[in-house]
């Protein structure tokens, strides 16, 4: 049984990086947990303090109930499947998967049961007399998805673990994880820096920048609630159209206002823009909530627009349609059987239902 | 344009041919002098031996009685072989501890490494036989530790960056599974150094065989290795032995041109990546 | 981590090469510089004179300035002949030609003699071609000096030729091909592409050979043990002489090898820093 902890936890390196300034974080016990953000965000170094192979500069990690800030990595009871696979190269995948066991003294036929048993669930009981140069990259990643395996431990801590495959097999040991975290029954902590791994696979989702947590939440959640333009823009894809608005309150109704538009606010939002008269705020819509004309018949509370379209592109079952409005970048997804060409007059709705609303300054949502 | 690189082909062919002749002929020249009757050789150094100049394996005969040229062998084979596996061993594991463990003393220990590969043995020399002297290491187990100083700067620099290219994660990945540093290294790393000490055998190998200062300074008065009994034939300009001199260094040649032509590839390749990191 | 895990370990890893190394070179370097500004014959019996073995080095006689000179004019020449036959040996045996690898392993095998062993062999032969003149390699300086440059460029060769291959099949083919396409003829590959290609390759070769043939010692004493006289003894050979050979001039021997020391650095630096300053480009 084992939950994670971490109570303001900082990380600086020497020089006086601070690469975390005091993290707080709790992870339950067989959660699964993916850290995503930015390159340089703090995700692989909070997963490598996890590990024990980064020093904590101050604060306290616990695994269970024991603090281990000066625990071994080994004594951590946690299994860890690295982004290059680290794989012992000179080592068969068999003895790669049985060194850990051995030098933990386990005796030679229950190593051999454990080795068979994952090697039989990661399919890669045909190869465990090769060595590692000998796979191509997805055998690889399975071999090292089995090295943690057979030590059955309580967390399994993975760094970007897919990011050296190509997009078809990423797809496919997507879905193995999620099997793997289900009949293992332990914790799952993931770092990676693509969003789509995050929300296909994970219970909870930490979005990390600049070593400080953005939110903390499940994927329904991130999506529909972001708490910030930042979450709001990393989540999602393609990404979340943020555009300007002005709030000024006429005849008690509050108003949202730019050159090229002006709506009532949502009553569900009027209250919560109360103290935002006379100021400036940014708006958020995804892309899926800007409808194509035709199409968004039996929506309530819309505001419809005419633009020109930059760019149409055919993604298949829709169709992405670039434009600009109030000096942003836009886009809209419609379906891909209506036919738009650049500098076509597009007529669409914007879903005001759907619509987020961020403080300017702080970029934090008005709902926080 | 077919042609015309097949006629060049042929003339580099011809070119290469009487080069390969000019290096290999001092080689013939010497094994040839080997059977000839002594006061042959310096007369006619360029005939083959005929009736009257063939001495048949007389000059092997005295080489050997007068050098001890099979004791010398067996030195040099010794003194070459441990050392080299002393070098390998242990540089390899000062310049993983170099490499993982970066401070001020580690980074000072190195760069004292690297200056000693330029300094000159004259340098050293005196002060090192007196110390070798007077610390007993005057003998062939001795000397080991002596090649293994000596020999330290180029191997640990060799290893250093070899090894400093090595990733981390597959340490790391041992670590967690729960290897000591000790067995980390003996069971993980070093089976990762493979080629890099392939390379330092072979360039310490090469040093060691043919080093003549250095043991002659140490050892030399009690223990010849084949350099050293190789010039001890020299004795003062006349009264030589010219035909023991021939079959000695005929003898010399053989162990090396066994080896070089056993472990070719890679002592190319080993020459190859010293030569390009040093 | 790994730092921390491993650091402790530091007797395992790091004592047995370090004592070997204090031993066999910190101190005796240490003590060699120090011994340089004494008067002595064993180490125990220094006694400290100041500067006086450095003066001595330049004002007792001129065998150090001869052999100075004797060892810059070597190595000026045997760097050049041996740099531009390796280089030319290697273009060739870089054709698609058959049996090339033949020959490398013959060309390179004299790299592997010993330089006492190659000393006597050259000096049989030198002696011999010299013997129908009705001299021998002693009787004047120039022929002593000769032979050590084809000694030199019988050993060199090979090894240098090796690196110069390596460096030569470094250049991309598709730039080759590029060049073909752009209408380059050989010679105009060689001169804009393999050229600046193998520009470390001259590098790392040029400054081997140049410390090789400075510091050359055994090939030295074999061939002519700096005979006539001491015309042909090189820097290192002379040092040894200096100590070896005349009592009471250890101290004399000991300031001659540390300006050894100090040349040799100095070009060590030299080449360090034009490799950083071409690196930088």
């Amino acid at each position: 049984m084992a939950g994670i902890r971490l109570v303001n936890v900082n990380k600086t390196f020497p020089g006086n990086v601070t690469v975390i300034p005091g993290l707080d974080l709790e992870i339950k016990d067989k959660e699964f947990v993916i850290l995503v953000g930015p390159s340089g965000c703090g995700k692989s170094t909070t997963l490598r303090m996890i590990a024990g192979l980064e020093s904590i500069s101050s604060g306290d990690l616990y695994i269970g109930d024991k603090r281990v800030n000066d625990t071994a990595p080994k004594d951590r009871d946690i299994a860890m499947v690295f982004q290059s696979y680290a794989l012992y190269p000179h080592m068969s995948v068999y003895n790669n998967l049985a060194f850990g066991l051995k030098l933990r003294g386990v005796p030679k036929d229950e190593i051999d049961k454990k080795v068979k048993e994952a090697a039989k669930m990661l399919d890669i009981e045909k190869y465990l007399e090769r060595k590692p140069r000998a796979l191509s990259g997805g055998q690889r990643q399975r071999v090292a998805l089995g090295r943690a395996m057979v030590r059955s431990p309580q967390v399994f801590l993975l760094d970007e673990p897919l990011s050296n495959l190509d997009a078809k097999l990423r797809g496919e040991m997507r879905t193995s994880i999620s099997r793997l975290h289900k009949s293992l029954g332990v914790t799952f902590v993931y770092v990676t820096h693509d969003q789509v791994e995050a929300m296909t696979m994970a219970d909870r989702i930490v979005v990390m920048k600049d070593g400080v947590i953005q939110q903390y939440d499940t994927p329904k959640n991130l999506y529909h609630s972001p708490i910030n333009t930042f979450v709001a823009g990393f989540i999602g894809s393609p990404r979340m159209n943020l555009f300007p608005a002005h709030v000024s309150k006429v005849k008690n109704k509050i108003m949202l206002k730019a050159d090229a538009y002006s709506f009532d606010a949502p009553a569900s939002l009027s209250a919560l823009l109360d103290g935002y008269i006379d100021r400036d705020v940014t708006l958020g819509v995804r892309p899926e909530d800007i409808h194509a004309e035709e199409f968004y018949m039996g929506l309530d509370n819309t505001l419809k627009i005419n633009v020109t379209v930059d760019m149409a592109e055919m993604m298949g079952a829709e169709l992405y349609a670039y434009f600009e409005l109030a000096g942003e970048r836009m886009i809209s997804r419609i379906p891909s059987r209506m036919s738009v060409s650049e500098k076509d007059t597009l007529p669409l709705a914007i879903d005001l239902n759907k619509i987020h609303i961020f403080d300017k300054e702080t970029g934090k949502s008005i709902r926080v | 344009m077919e042609t015309r690189s097949k006629r060049l082909d042929i003339l580099f062919y011809i070119i290469l041919t009487l080069l390969a002749v000019i290096f290999i002929a001092p080689v013939f020249i010497v094994l040839m002098n080997s059977f000839k009757g002594q006061f042959y050789i310096t007369d006619s150094p360029f005939s083959l031996p005929n009736a009257t100049t063939f001495a048949g394996l007389e000059n092997y005969v005295n080489g050997l009685r007068k050098t001890g040229f099979f004791s010398a062998f067996l030195y040099s084979l010794f003194i070459t072989v441990c050392s080299v596996l002393v070098i390998v061993f242990f540089t390899s594991m000062a310049a993983w501890y170099i490499s993982r463990v970066k401070n001020v003393f580690t980074r000072a220990l190195y760069y004292t490494f690297v200056f000693s590969m330029i300094v000159p043995f004259q340098m050293v020399m005196f002060s090192m036989s007196k110390i070798a002297n007077a610390m007993h290491l005057d003998n062939p187990i001795g000397i080991i530790l002596i090649y293994l100083g000596f020999g330290a700067g180029l191997s640990v620099f060799l290893f250093t960056g070899f090894v400093s290219g090595i990733p981390r994660e597959v340490e790391e990945a041992a670590m967690i599974d729960g290897a000591s540093p000790i067995r980390l290294y003996f069971s993980v790393v070093f089976p990762m150094m493979k080629p890099i000490s392939i390379t330092v055998a072979i360039l310490n190998a090469m040093w060691i065989w043919n080093d003549y200062l250095l043991p002659y300074l140490v050892i030399g008065n009690k223990y010849r290795t084949i350099p050293i009994a190789v010039q001890y034939l020299q004795g003062g300009y006349g009264s030589r032995d010219m035909g023991a001199l021939m079959a000695m260094l005929v003898l010399s040649i053989v162990p090396v041109v066994i080896f070089y032509l056993t472990c070719q590839k890679y002592i190319i390749k080993g020459v190859v990546a010293g030569a390009v990191k040093g | 981590m790994i730092k921390k895990y491993v650091g402790k370990y530091f007797p395992v890893f790091l004592l047995p090469t370090v004592i070997a190394f204090f031993i066999a070179f910190v101190a005796p370097f240490v003590i060699g510089l120090y011994l340089s500004f004494c008067d002595f014959t064993t180490v125990t019996n220094a006694r400290f004179v100041g500067i006086s073995n450095y003066v001595k080095v330049f004002s007792d006689n001129s065998d150090f300035l001869n052999a100075l000179w004797f060892t810059v004019k070597f190595t000026v020449v045997s760097v050049i002949s041996v740099n531009i036959l390796a280089f030319a040996l290697a273009l060739i045996l870089t054709r698609p030609m058959k049996g090339t690898n033949g020959f490398r392993t013959g060309f390179f095998m004299p790299n592997l003699i010993g330089g006492i062993v190659l000393g006597y062999i050259w000096q049989i032969i030198i002696n011999g071609v010299l013997g129908y003149f009705g001299v021998d390699i002693t009787f004047a300086a120039k022929y002593g000096f000769w032979g050590l440059v084809i000694l030199t460029n019988w050993q060199q060769i090979g090894y240098m030729m090796i690196i110069y291959i390596a460096g030569i099949q470094n250049v991309p083919s598709d730039m080759l091909e590029a060049a073909d396409i752009d209408g380059a003829n050989y010679m105009q590959k060689l001169r804009y592409i393999i050229f600046p290609m193998v520009s470390s390759a001259v590098t790392i070769c040029t400054f081997l050979t140049l410390t090789n043939s400075f510091k050359l010692f055994d090939q030295n004493l074999a061939l002519t043990g700096g005979a006539p006289g001491k015309e042909t003894a090189m820097l290192a050979l002379d040092i040894y002489k200096t100590f070896y050979n005349r009592v009471g001039y250890e101290g004399v021997g000991q300031a001659k090898a540390v300006i050894f020391f100090v040349i040799v650095a100095l070009i060590a630096l030299v080449q360090q820093y034009l490799t950083r300053a071409r690196d930088g480009e």
